[in-house]
This record gives C-alpha cells, sequence and structure tokens, in this order.
C-alpha cells in the first residue's frame, strides 16, 4: 500500500472576545467573591452564569441577586485524558445548583479518590452539598472560584 | 427516458416584511453576540406586536470564524427566538438567511419566520490595522488550501484583480470609479444608518489609503458591525400584525464559479444574473426597467456597480436617487448583516417615497471575494 | 402555492479512518454525490441546488464547502447554502432542502455532507471549541464530558450499570459488521467495552464514536415530478428541530431528554403518529455515545422511561425485531461528522425506498423514522419521518 499523501495545514487565530454587559457585571463579582445571578421579570428564573434575556419567555432579564456560594451536586464526570491546551487530568467536572438558581453552574469538584474508579458515584451522589472555594488571587474569570469542595457538615 | 432541463421557475406565493430591527451600526460592539441578536430580535418582533411564541423558524447568518468559535450559533440560537423551536444558521450573507425564512413561509410550513444577520468579529476593531489584518486572514482561509491560501489570496486580492482587469480592458478609467464612490459617499454620508459621515470628493478618494492596487480605501464597502433582524409572515398573519406594511415576492440566489473557470475576472456579474432571472421570475417581472422603480445593490468596488446593475436588467432605467439611496455598501457595510440591512433599507425607501411600488435589494458575500461568490436578490412590493 | 418534497436519491461511500483513507475529501463527496444521482436515475443539470455542511473549526478550512462544491462539477452559478449548526449540520441539510422545494422555488436539490473531521491533528482540542468559551471551556469542558454528565445522570437515575451501556455498544457493533459502508465492523463483547480506556467516567473509549472519513449525498426533490427518475421517493412525511438554551447548566435534567421528548410530540402529530413503537418499520438515530440511544429510544417514546436498554437487550431493536432501529450500526461505530450526521436520514430515506445496503434492508419498510442530534451539550434536535411513496408508473 502507498502511503496517503498529505499536506501540512495549519490555522492560527487570535481572539478577544467581547464579554458584553452581562457576564462582564459577573466576572465582576468574582473578583469581589460574589457569585451574581439575574431573574427574568416575567417567570422569576434565576440565571447562573446569568443571561441577557430569558429565552423561555424572550424578556431582557433586569433584575441581579447575589447567590450563596453553596449548592447541591446534580451530575458530575471523571475526564481521565487531557487535550492541548486543557486541564492537567485527571479532574472531576460537575453540575452545580446553586441555592435558589435555575441553572446549574459547570465547576471543578474536588475530594474524589481517582485511585477507585469504580465507586466514584457513590463518594459523591447526585444531591451531595458543595461549596466554592475562592482562588486567592481573582482577575474576574470563571477560575477566580477555584473550584467546589464537598460540604461534608 | 433522456434527462430534462431545470424546471422553468414558478410564481412565489408572497411573503410578507413585517418587522425590521437594526441596532447601531458601529465600528465595534461592545457586547457578546447573543446580547446583539436578541436585542434586534425582540425589537423586530414588538415592532409588528409578535412574540417569540408566535415564531415558527429562527434562521441565523454568521460565521463561526468571526465569531471566534464552533458553531457559534449555539450561542444565540435562543437569542434569535429558537429555545425549544426550529432554527438552523447559515454561514453566509444575512440575504440568505431572509430567502431561507421565506421558503419556509411561502413552503405553508410556517407563519411568521425571523431571520437574523449578525456581524462583530471577535477581536478588537477599533485597531483598524488589526482588523484588517484579521479579516484578510479569515478571508485567505476561506480559499482552497493546497494552491490558493499559499499564495495570499483574499477578497481584496480578488477585487483588485477584477477593478484592474477593468481598467486595462479600458471599459472605465480610475477618475470614473472614484467619481462613483464619493458619490455614494456623498449621498449617504447624512443618512443616520452611514459610518462615513462627510461629503468626500474624487480627489479625497483618489488621495485615500492604498489597499491593493488599484483599489482604495474610499472604494471599498464602510466597515462597520450590527445586526439586522426581518420577521416575515405569512400574508393571512401580516394581516394581523402592525407595522410594516411590504411584502417580498421573488427570491433569487446563486454561487459563482471559482478561481480556476475566470468567468469571475471576465463575466463577474454571472452568478447576480442567475439569481436576477430567479428572482424576477417568482415575482412575475418581465421588464425589469418598467417595473422596479429603485435598488439597493451592493457592489464592492465601483468596477462592479455598472455590471451588477446591467445584471438587475436596471443599467438604464433609474436615476442617480433610485440606486443606492442609502450611499449603500460604500456608506455602510455591516459584513453579514449587509443583505438584511439593503432590504431594511429599500422597504424604509418604499414607505417614504411616493409613485415607486417595486424595489430590489441585492447583496453579496464577500468573504472570498467574487471567488464562489454568493448572490441574493429580493424582490419587494409595497404591500 | 406550496409543494411536497421527497428523497429521491442517496449515497454513501464506504468509511475508514482517517488515516487509511486514500481519496480526497472532494474525491469522497463527488463519490457520494454521483452515487445519490445514480441511485435517483438523474444528472447534475437536473439540480437546481445544493446545501451542503461544514463546520469551520473541525476542519481547518473556512467554508471549504465554497470551493469544495465547486469542485464537483455540478454547473456554472448553481446556489450553495452552507449549513453549520454542529452536530445537527447533517440533519438540517435535508430539512432546509425540504423546504426550498416544498416553497416551489426549487425542484432538485443535492444534500451533501463531507468528511468532517478529515486531517484534523487536534480532534479534541477542535471539538472542545463549542463547549461555552468564558464559562465552561476554562474547565476542560470538552465533547465527551458533555456526554458523561448525562450518562452519569441517567445511570443514577435508573440504577444502570457499566454493562447496560456496554450492551449497547455489543448490539451497535453486531449491526455494523453486516454494514458494508460502516467504519468500525468487528463486533466486540460485553467485558471489552467495560475494561477499555477509561475517557471520561462512566464512559470508556469503546462507547465513545470513532473518527471516521466518509461522505453522504442526497437529493431533495419535488415529490410529484418524479418521471424521469428511477428510484422509489422517500417521502418527507414530517420534520423539524428543536433548541435547548447554550450553557449547559441551562439544561433542566440530564437524566431525560426533554428537549428530543417535546420534538418527537410535535413531529409525530405533523404525520398522526399515533403509537410509534407500532408505527415505524425502521429507526435511524444519532447516538455517538454508549448511554444515547436507550435515552433517546425513550424520548422519542419507543421504550417507556428507564426501559431503553431492556428494548436494546430483548432484540427488538435488531433486525428481525419489531423495531429495528440503526442497523446501519449507526454514528458509533462510523462518525464522519456532517456526513455522519446526514448519514441516519440517508439510511433511513433507503429503507423506506427499498435501497439499503442489502444484508441491512428491512423488508418491505414503508415508515421509517431519522434523527440527529449535536451542538454544545448536544442542545440541538432534529427529527423527520420518511414514507415510501410507490410510484404511479411502478
Ligand atoms: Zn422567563
Amino acid at each position: 500500500m502507498t502511503t496517503t499523501p498529505t499536506q501540512a495545514v495549519h490555522w492560527d487565530l487570535h481572539y478577544d472576545i467581547h464579554l458584553g454587559a452581562t457576564w462582564s457585571r459577573f466576572m465582576d463579582g468574582l473578583r469581589d467573591r460574589k457569585i451574581l445571578a439575574n431573574v427574568c421579570p416575567s417567570c422569576d428564573r434565576v440565571f447562573v452564569p446569568p443571561q441577557a434575556y430569558c429565552e423561555s419567555c424572550f424578556e431582557r432579564t433586569d433584575r441581579w441577586v447575589e447567590l450563596p456560594p453553596e449548592g447541591s451536586l446534580e451530575v458530575f464526570t471523571v475526564a481521565w485524558h487531557g487535550f492541548r491546551g486543557g486541564p492537567t487530568p485527571p479532574y472531576a467536572i460537575g453540575g452545580i445548583r446553586l441555592d435558589g438558581a435555575s441553572t446549574l453552574l459547570m465547576h471543578w469538584v474536588i475530594g474524589l479518590d481517582f485511585t477507585e474508579p469504580t465507586t466514584l458515584l457513590a463518594q459523591l451522589p447526585a444531591g451531595s452539598r458543595v461549596r466554592a472555594v475562592w482562588a486567592p488571587q481573582r482577575t474576574g474569570q470563571i477560575l477566580d472560584i477555584a473550584h467546589f469542595e464537598p460540604d461534608r457538615d | 427516458m433522456p434527462p430534462r432541463p431545470p424546471r422553468p421557475v414558478r410564481r412565489m406565493a408572497p411573503v410578507h416584511v413585517v418587522g425590521l430591527a437594526a441596532t447601531p451600526f458601529l465600528p465595534e460592539q461592545d457586547a457578546m453576540l447573543d446580547e446583539l441578536v436578541f436585542d434586534v430580535t425582540y425589537a423586530a418582533l414588538r415592532e409588528c406586536g409578535l412574540r417569540k411564541q408566535d415564531l415558527g423558524l429562527s434562521v441565523m447568518a454568521s460565521l463561526d470564524v468571526l465569531d471566534g468559535r464552533s458553531i457559534s450559533s449555539g450561542l444565540y440560537t435562543a437569542a434569535a427566538g429558537g429555545y425549544l423551536n426550529d432554527a438552523f444558521r447559515i454561514e453566509g450573507d444575512s440575504g440568505l438567511a431572509v430567502i431561507a425564512a421565506a421558503e419556509a413561509v411561502a413552503a405553508g410550513d410556517v407563519e411568521v419566520a425571523v431571520a437574523v444577520g449578525v456581524y462583530n468579529p471577535e477581536v478588537r476593531s477599533a485597531d483598524r490595522e488589526a482588523r484588517r489584518s484579521f479579516l484578510a486572514q479569515v478571508s485567505n482561509l476561506g480559499f482552497e488550501p493546497h494552491f490558493d491560501r499559499p499564495v495570499g489570496l483574499t477578497a481584496e486580492v480578488v477585487y483588485a484583480l477584477h477593478a484592474a482587469h477593468t481598467l486595462e480592458s479600458g471599459g472605465e478609467d480610475l477618475d470614473a470609479f472614484a467619481r462613483l464612490a464619493a458619490e455614494e459617499i456623498t449621498r449617504g454620508s447624512e443618512r443616520p444608518r452611514s459610518v462615513r459621515t462627510a461629503p468626500v470628493t474624487a480627489q479625497e478618494v483618489l488621495a485615500s489609503e492604498q489597499v491593493a492596487a488599484p483599489l482604495r480605501e474610499l472604494m471599498l464597502p464602510a466597515h462597520s458591525t450590527g445586526a439586522v433582524a426581518v420577521v416575515l409572515a405569512s400574508p393571512a398573519r401580516a394581516g394581523r400584525c402592525l407595522g410594516r406594511s411590504a411584502r417580498i415576492t421573488g427570491f433569487g440566489h446563486a454561487t459563482g464559479g471559482y478561481t480556476w473557470d475566470g468567468r469571475w475576472l471576465s463575466d463577474p456579474a454571472a452568478p447576480t444574473r442567475r439569481a436576477t432571472r430567479i428572482a424576477y421570475g417568482q415575482a412575475g417581472i418581465s421588464a425589469a426597467a418598467e417595473q422596479v422603480g429603485l435598488v439597493e445593490l451592493t457592489a464592492p468596488t465601483p468596477a462592479l456597480h455598472a455590471p451588477y446593475l446591467g445584471a438587475l436588467g436596471l443599467a438604464a432605467s433609474l436615476g442617480d436617487k433610485d440606486v443606492n439611496a442609502s450611499g449603500g455598501a460604500r456608506s455602510n457595510f455591516p459584513g453579514l448583516a449587509n443583505g438584511a440591512l439593503r432590504l431594511l433599507e429599500v422597504v424604509e425607501q418604499l414607505e417614504s417615497r411616493a409613485g415607486a411600488s417595486t424595489a430590489v435589494a441585492h447583496s453579496v458575500d464577500t468573504g472570498t471575494g467574487l471567488v464562489s461568490e454568493d448572490v441574493s436578490v429580493l424582490v419587494v412590493e409595497a404591500a | 402555492m406550496p409543494y411536497r418534497a421527497a428523497v429521491v436519491g442517496a449515497g454513501i461511500t464506504d468509511a475508514t479512518s482517517p488515516r487509511k483513507q486514500q481519496l480526497s475529501a472532494v474525491e469522497l463527496c463527488q463519490q457520494a454525490t454521483w452515487a445519490a444521482l445514480d441511485h435517483a436515475g438523474t444528472t447534475p443539470d437536473t439540480l437546481d441546488g445544493v446545501v451542503v455542511g461544514n463546520i469551520d473549526g473541525f476542519e481547518g478550512t473556512v467554508l471549504g464547502a465554497r470551493n469544495l462544491t465547486r469542485a464537483l462539477g455540478l454547473g456554472a452559478d448553481l446556489p450553495v447554502t452552507i449549513i453549520n449548526t454542529g452536530g445537527t449540520t447533517g440533519g438540517n441539510l435535508m430539512q432546509v432542502a425540504a423546504r426550498m422545494v416544498r416553497s416551489g422555488s426549487h425542484a432538485r436539490v443535492l444534500c451533501l455532507g463531507g468528511p468532517t473531521f478529515f486531517g484534523v491533528r487536534d480532534l479534541q482540542s477542535a471539538i472542545n471549541t463549542n463547549s461555552p468559551m468564558i464559562i465552561e471551556q476554562p474547565l476542560g469542558m470538552g465533547a465527551y464530558h458533555m456526554g458523561a454528565f448525562a450518562a452519569n445522570a441517567y445511570r443514577q437515575r435508573y440504577g444502570l450499570t457499566p454493562e447496560d451501556l456496554a450492551a449497547v455498544v455489543v448490539a451497535d457493533h453486531e449491526k455494523a459488521s453486516r454494514n458494508p459502508h460502516a467504519h468500525l465492523r468487528y463486533t466486540v463483547t460485553e467485558d471489552e467495552v467495560v475494561n477499555g480506556r477509561p475517557l471520561s467516567s462512566p464512559l470508556t473509549q469503546p462507547m465513545v464514536c470513532p473518527v471516521s472519513a466518509a461522505a453522504v449525498a442526497m437529493i431533495v426533490a419535488d415529490a410529484d415530478d418524479v418521471d424521469d427518475l428511477r428510484s422509489t421517493p422517500a417521502l418527507i412525511r414530517a420534520m423539524g428541530m428543536s433548541s435547548d438554551p447554550y450553557l449547559g447548566g441551562g439544561k433542566g435534567d440530564f437524566a431525560e431528554m426533554q428537549n428530543l421528548a417535546t420534538l418527537a410530540r410535535r413531529v409525530y402529530a405533523l404525520a398522526d403518529v399515533r403509537d410509534p413503537a407500532a408505527e415505524f418499520d425502521v429507526v435511524e438515530i444519532f447516538a455517538p455515545y454508549a448511554h444515547m440511544q436507550p435515552m433517546q429510544l425513550e424520548a422519542l417514546q419507543l421504550a417507556p422511561p428507564g426501559g431503553g436498554v431492556e428494548l436494546i437487550r430483548s432484540g427488538a431493536t435488531s433486525a428481525g425485531g419489531s423495531l429495528p432501529t440503526n442497523l446501519s450500526g449507526g454514528p458509533k461505530c462510523t462518525n464522519a461528522g456532517v456526513a455522519g450526521e446526514l448519514a441516519p436520514y440517508a439510511y433511513a430515506a433507503l429503507q423506506v425506498m427499498g435501497a439499503a445496503p442489502e444484508p441491512i434492508q428491512v423488508p418491505g419498510a414503508r415508515r421509517a423514522l431519522a434523527h440527529g442530534t449535536g451542538g454544545t451539550f448536544f442542545q440541538f434536535e432534529n427529527l423527520a419521518i420518511f414514507e415510501a411513496l410507490p410510484r404511479s408508473d411502478a
């Protein structure tokens, strides 16, 4: 069999993503250890991460509320393999319902024993309570929350 | 059985334009893309007294590589009213999104549809050189990777090659290009949506920055960013709407050939001609010169103005005020939102001008210039 | 003046791994296009439009379809509409084409899905750019992690074991082994699947789709203007799309597919399907990960909540069963990006046309369901129902 001829093609683009008013305000809040959510004036859904609008009512969200840094872990997975530009594996990502939120916030969850892969679900069953741990230096980005840790009290 | 030729063009059921809204047009929008999409969709629905729940379909026009993410429409499908509903995104000019939305209404599949074009390249646009370099790189990536990309083809290069070819073949001279650009920019300079807000002379056009010989900065479209939403409805549903009263009676689309066929150089208006034939056929226009009263056409360089106007069958019939009354793309060109903006312009002109009852909105996708050029032609009548 | 739309031809190339593929993307697309034209019994000059899929960030090109479709030699100035909605791009191609035909503006439209992942070196990095940047991407949230969320939530809700997920994979491979166009044509055991390389818990490598190189083409035409064609048209009886919000966190419940369930109700109503499990002769769904197929069967009302795996284990979804599902082997065994997303539509249409590859043809299939899903956290869904449209001249 002949080798398949290929040619190296590369693309490399750099962006400055416009954050917009809604996410800027959320990121500013993180600097001050605040998790800010916004509220649909029509159905009272509470969005975190915040949204400029409610997709269901199609109304602009208006009111801002601060949510507690605690909630329930509804689901998680452990990533065993990394990818270029990604975090170092293994790491656990969870969907966290902060108390008072209508949506899930995605974040890292620590406190799992990765040496016991078959017991992962049992270690943190759905509904486990978790709490945000703040990064010592905060620069207005999602990793200003270092991770969530199990709240074993 | 022998193969048969393509079916003749059929008349279309008219589709009404009931809502139109645009963001302000700025060099750069300080907003997340979904905020722009939501703002115009919301405003366009409000204008005609409709709600998200009335929408049967949302069609977006945008480009991942400008938005800085794969499947970027995932970010703003819900902002276009697509939550738990039919929605899709076309990568190309918003004229195509208007056509796709109109087809769904004409098919009888939905009563109300919205088409949204959004354009705010995720790069600091205020830095003009950085922006141009980024857009040129994106354009280059749109070309074939083994032959054309390595030699640096971009939309601007293709447009310049065509303009040079036109000059050499003796049809027109550079002064004529400059005069046309100056007239359009000056005409548009007082319009609220223009981003070139001062009148200019032909001399100033000729003295403006060199882009790709023989083209100068002021001969090219006026860069802006923004979003435009168009709400379409069936005739019956439109009867119960507030707001606009215009209807699209024909819509044509064509895509030109690639570099190697050379027709983009010798006959750049061929795709426009094909799109026009379909749109006019659908609208029942047999003598455009007599039936069409105004046009907004998108000629990215002055060298394309006459060929496009000719392809639209309007070369001799319309006066200066009837062709690009807005100042056209040289007064405001919001990238992929251009097709919807040209429709907005003709609908407003139909509303404000006595006498004119049939108009044409023509738009092109400038991503790879005249190569694989995407053209949309909409025939619009006062309803 | 609305018209009816039908699939009148479909072409599917054989799939391989990108490494083993000897043809270029253009050549694969050409093969699929010619096969579709040949199946329909027509020539390129009867086409009046092309709808093609592209996922830029995954392909190393911007709108590669622009030059690709021109290279197919289908005719000057033929309009090309480029759709990009991630994993629903393939299915949406047909829906967009169907609307073009149903409006009367077009008579025959080519839908073309190319090998999206062909030639990408850092595929996982590329695919991961579709998770929400700024908010979710910095967390290392990529495509199969988003999938794994649902797998875990579903397992917890219904107490499913890794072996249950493996049973889905075993069934898919068994089917793919009989499909000449499939990529992974070997069979596997539950043990091999469970003990495969762990990816993102609970998913192992064998529970996740391969990266394939293939192309799929389909011709959508005016269903009542087929005298010059030789195929039995597959009428597009009903279709629809549905979208969830962008952020993964906007999903109400990872353990059930609510977005798909609402879409199914809407599309079934359009086609007057009242008892879905009894009324479909064949089903092709886009299930690239093991947990998806049972969850989708439930959302589509083809299995009770939590009963998807049991239905698959029972053999009902296998060849000869009461509800043959993914007889192609599905995207679990062949996933060539947009081609892979168009494949469920092509296979479902081919089944009711009586023109599926012989080893997987369901005898006498009259009505089929086709499905697509994709986007961030599988936020988009699409569905279509095909019915055989016997020719009046037959
Ligand atoms: Zn609400």
